[in-house]
């Protein structure tokens, strides 16, 4: 049994959440694997920046696969432009609860929210250091002249 | 002679705790200097094979990006 953690970009998942999703689910099914949950894990703000990118959507399946399709599966992830990064571990078995929260995705009510931009939150930071900077100039340009 | 200082021990019976896991980011947090380097096992109160656990989990944390190398 192995559990792969992938990440994928968010553009794509802007695009179509079940394109997406369909993408690692057809590449795992492309090397024989039997697919016993497949879900999104979480959008989250990288802690470092992955291809220029700042955010990005997590993805983990838990799966079965010959071993000797492993190095030509991991071969495709590294190929997909789409992929920014994968986890691939071998682990003991599925853990608990992960397929009733795949099948969770699968209903009819389950909606992802798209994905923030990119750099939403740099842009408001950056602005609100660049407005108190503003005004601290101003202010010690306002000293000068009293000065 | 100064008397040595003792510095604060995170927890000391972490081996009860439940399993290590890379995607549990809170917990892996604390094991880390506010620099994102790993505690040593002296101050995270981890046994042998605990810490090897946890130093896997968080290099994993840390390859998806989940944890910082440098914070």
């Amino acid at each position: 049994m192995y559990e792969a953690m992938v990440l994928l970009d968010n553009d794509v998942v802007r695009e179509g959440y079940e394109a997406a999703k369909s993408t690692l689910v057809d590449t795992l099914q492309k090397y024989e694997a039997t697919v016993h949950a497949c879900r999104r894990w979480d959008e989250r703000r990288l802690s470092y920046p992955i291809r220029r990118k700042n955010r990005a959507t997590y993805f983990i399946s838990y799966f079965e696969m010959p071993g000797d399709k492993i190095p030509s599966f991991r071969r495709e992830l590294e190929f997909n432009e789409n992929v920014l990064r994968y986890l691939l571990l071998a682990v003991d078995g599925l853990p608990e609860g992960e397929v009733d929260q795949a099948k969770a995705e699968e209903g009819a009510d389950f909606s992802v929210p798209p994905p923030p931009e990119d750099d939403a939150i740099e842009m408001d930071e950056e602005a609100g250091e660049t407005s108190d900077l503003d005004t601290d100039d101003d202010d010690m340009i306002l000293d000068d002249k009293e000065d | 002679m100064a008397p040595r200082k003792v510095r604060a021990v995170i927890g000391s019976k972490h081996c009860d705790d439940p399993k290590i896991d890379y995607k549990k980011i809170d917990y892996l947090e604390k094991f880390l200097t506010p620099q994102g380097q790993i505690l040593s096992r002296r101050r995270s109160g981890f046994c042998t094979q605990c810490q090897r656990q946890l130093k896997q989990a968080i290099k994993r944390a840390r390859h998806v990006g989940l944890l910082p190398f440098v914070a």
